[in-house]
């Protein structure tokens, strides 16, 4: 019998572990990891798209030159009151998580996280082109700028309505079920097909948006086009859209739960909201902050919504980083400028993913 | 049954010998699902150009035409994209200004000495044709039409306001007299003098480089240098924002909403191009639209000079064809002959023929509307050439979007325009 053994399990468990995750190591430096160290090669260079198809020679290595040119300008200056809003906000921030750590509300390890993102905010919300300084690149923070609005208000409004809708669906009836499809069914539409629909619903003519405004004796507001609403005129959808995941999330998550913690609520008369803040929020805790990063990383790279509703205007309110790259990289050619956007904007999404890295670790 | 198998492999070794050269095709105007193969009654950009290139398919012995799927609004994007990997499609078409981005750096394949062999002549073709296609003393391209902003007008609206003689729209001479029949229009009809896609598509960016353009002026110079910053731009800009002032424009509505307004008979004017002649004629003979008298005119001189903003739709071959593939480029180049052949069919769309022997025939002048634009070819114009005509098109619809939608100042909207656009050109 023992001389009759295949030959793989005469390998160790380490071996056959490594022998059995290679298709996936090497499909993965492949596709992702020779991409981007490509990428990152790229974004040293002056590398025009055309051309260097045409002509491999066409490309000059120019270091760091496309960072500077894209995130850089002359006579680029700090002061602590550039912007006082934000600024006084960031204080406000460093203040809150020495009280919260003080009070023994938070732990360590948040308290210095919330610091030191409030103390970033501080300094480089501080950066400003002087008098007679310009940055190179006008367009570049701005965007920046655009997308981190549009994360901050997305983000909550998916997590926040994925969460009372997964609460309210918690039930076993037939219903229920129905309506759980229903919410989750705009998930697996494009974003060509979520945005048209949603071009369809604004539209100040013909859209069921207007024709509600017109009912209530409003005047239709052209939500694409207008300045103040362009912006959650591609939120809105968005919300609508990533709904689902969460709410998926959300709903494993409260089945979770202990009954018997709820029954023990009762016993001290806490029903119903008195229940869903003391019980079923903290026990969620761990959840919502993956939903968060998770809705964090995937809205950072949106694309689709700014595209195709309103091409990121009205005068780049909607303008967002991705958009931004691809416009770069295959409308004015400029791949290596593109490239060092996409590593910016790597950089942005690799830090909340070792946010992201460091709650899963996290021991209760 | 001998014969039978000799007869069958005959067969079979000719359909081989004779196989169709498979010729890809790229272009934008949209999709027409069953345009047919017949040219001369199909309606609109899109199902004319397909009826086009299905009899391109059809008639041409040997030749295959498959149109590849774009996407109108990213349709450059694509096709370089396209040729950085290596499979640009055997044709496609594109738009004179980008001439210089692709030929500067040999995408294009040289066709001046195989025109004639492939049944195209060149002499032809009128001047501005030829300009269109030529880059560095060599013809890179076939042209197929002139295009350019038009005064698309409602002579029911008109004919209120008492703008109207002799049967033709009095038309505005000065920013001052367009205001005032602005007013004029408001105040007998209650809608609008004019309506544009100020919002998204640069219509409004044509409108008011066409009002550049008739002060002498432009936005930079054949050296490179920004011009934006100027009294004329100023000039310019404020003969629209006028009417913004006042409410007799309305700066939101996109391309389908202005359209929409016009048809709908809610604007006197619609500024917009060629390509919509054939639709709105179409659109003005139903019993239910807004728009019941309709009339096509030349883009009207506010300030001294003519000028409206003008291109050139062109098809090429890409140069790596020509090198590595001499059966299909002259493939490529029969269907190229097709599509010349076909300019008449074409110019029912509204745009101009390029062929003086289609321009002077009986067909082309009675085509619909067509006496009525005809000074258009006079006046059409465009900026001077530049690799970076897409980026620097998308800056100045930005700011001008800033100014009519945003309320920046006008001047530090132009400012801003000449700053980014001369980085551009500094590139």
């Amino acid at each position: 019998m023992a001389s009759k053994r295949s030959p793989l399990s005469r390998l160790s468990q380490a071996q056959s572990a490594a022998l059995l995750l290679l298709p996936f190591l090497a499909t993965y430096a492949l596709f992702l990891v020779y991409p981007f160290f490509r990428g990152v090669w790229i974004s040293l260079h002056d590398w025009n798209l055309l051309e260097v198809a045409f002509n491999p020679d066409a490309k000059e290595f120019v270091g760091a030159r496309n960072y500077v040119r894209v995130m850089w300008g002359r006579g680029i200056e700090w002061s602590a009151w550039a912007r006082p809003g934000l600024q006084l906000f960031a204080l406000a921030g460093l203040v809150l998580a020495a009280i919260l750590h003080a009070t023994r509300r938070i732990g360590r390890g948040p308290a210095i996280g919330l610091a030191a993102a409030a103390l970033l905010l501080f300094v480089v919300a501080g950066i400003h082109a002087g008098e007679e300084g310009r940055w190179y690149d006008r367009r570049f923070w701005p965007t920046v700028g655009n997308t981190i609005l549009f994360v901050a208000l997305t983000v909550p409004g998916v997590t926040i309505s994925a969460l009372v809708l997964a609460a309210a669906m918690n039930r076993e009836t037939r219903a229920m079920s129905v309506l759980r499809t229903l919410f989750f069914l705009s998930q697996v539409l494009s974003v060509t097909v979520v945005t048209l629909i949603w071009q369809i619903m604004f539209s100040p003519r013909q859209g069921l948006v207007a024709n509600i405004t017109e009912l209530t004796g409003g005047s239709p507001v052209n939500w694409l086009t207008d300045e103040r609403f362009a912006m959650a005129a591609i939120v809105i959808p968005t919300i609508w859209w990533s709904l689902g995941i969460a709410m998926i999330l959300f709903l494993a998550g409260l089945q979770d739960i202990s009954r018997d913690l709820y029954e023990a609520g009762a016993l001290d008369h806490a029903t119903g909201a008195k229940a869903f803040w003391y019980i079923t929020l903290p026990n969620l805790k761990r959840t919502i902050t993956v939903v968060i990063v998770l809705q964090i990383i995937l809205h950072f790279q949106v694309f689709g919504q700014s595209h195709l509703m309103t091409q990121g205007g009205p005068n780049d309110e909607t303008q967002v980083l991705v958009r931004y790259i691809y416009q770069t990289a295959f409308r004015d050619s400029e791949l290596g400028r593109a490239s060092a956007m996409a590593v910016f904007l790597f950089l942005i999404i690799g830090a909340f993913s070792v946010v992201q890295f460091l709650v899963g670790r996290e021991k209760d | 049954m001998k014969h039978l198998l000799t007869g069958a492999l005959v067969a079979s070794a000719l359909t081989t010998g004779a196989q169709a050269q498979e010729i890809t095709l790229g272009r934008f105007f949209g999709a027409c699902e069953d345009a047919g193969t017949d040219t001369e009654t199909s309606v609109g950009e899109a199902c004319i150009i397909q009826s086009i290139i299905n009899a391109a398919d059809a008639e041409i012995e040997g030749v295959s035409v498959e149109t590849l799927p774009t996407d109108w609004g990213n349709y450059y994007d694509q096709i370089k994209a396209a040729y950085a990997g290596g499979t640009p499609p055997d044709i496609h078409v594109m738009h004179r200004h980008r001439v210089p981005e692709f030929a500067g750096i040999g995408a294009l394949a040289d066709l001046t000495d195989d025109l004639e062999a492939a049944g195209i002549d060149p002499a032809d073709w009128t001047e501005s044709a030829r300009a269109a296609v030529t880059h560095d003393g060599a013809i890179y391209g076939v042209p197929m039409d002139l295009h350019a902003n038009l005064w698309h007008v409602n002579m029911a609206l008109m004919e209120q306001a008492g703008l109207v003689q002799d049967g033709k729209p009095v038309l505005p001479s000065s920013p001052e007299e367009l205001l005032e029949h602005a007013k004029m229009l408001k105040e007998a009809t209650g809608q609008d003098y004019l309506a544009a896609d100020f919002a998204q598509f640069p219509i409004g960016v044509r409108l008011v480089l066409a009002l550049l353009w008739q002060q002498g002026s432009n936005i930079f110079t054949e050296d490179g240098t920004a011009t934006i910053e100027t009294a004329e731009a100023q000039a310019a800009v404020e003969a629209i924002t006028q009417l913004f002032a006042e409410d007799l424009a309305n700066p939101q509505l996109n391309y389908a909403d202005s359209q929409q307004a016009f048809l709908n008979g809610e604007a006197a004017v619609l500024v917009n191009g060629t390509w919509v002649v054939d639709f709105y004629t179409a659109e003005a003979a139903k019993e239910e639209t807004g728009l019941d008298d309709y009339y096509v005119a030349d883009f009207p001189s506010l300030f001294g000079e003519g000028a409206t903003w003008a291109d050139s739709h062109i098809w090429v071959i890409p140069s790596p064809l020509e090198a590595n593939d001499a059966e299909k480029y002259q493939a490529a180049l029969k269907v190229l002959a097709f599509i010349n052949d076909h300019n008449i069919d074409w110019a029912r769309t509204g745009h101009m023929a390029v062929r003086n022997s289609v321009l002077e025939s009986e067909t082309y002048q009675s085509l619909p509307h067509r006496a009525e634009y005809a000074g258009t070819v006079e006046i059409a114009r465009d900026t001077p050439p530049s690799e970076s005509y897409g980026a620097i098109q998308d800056i100045l619809n930005r700011e001008l979007q800033a100014i009519w939608l945003t309320d920046k100042p006008v001047e530090d909207a132009l400012a801003d325009a000449e700053i980014e656009v001369q980085d551009q050109l500094d590139r």
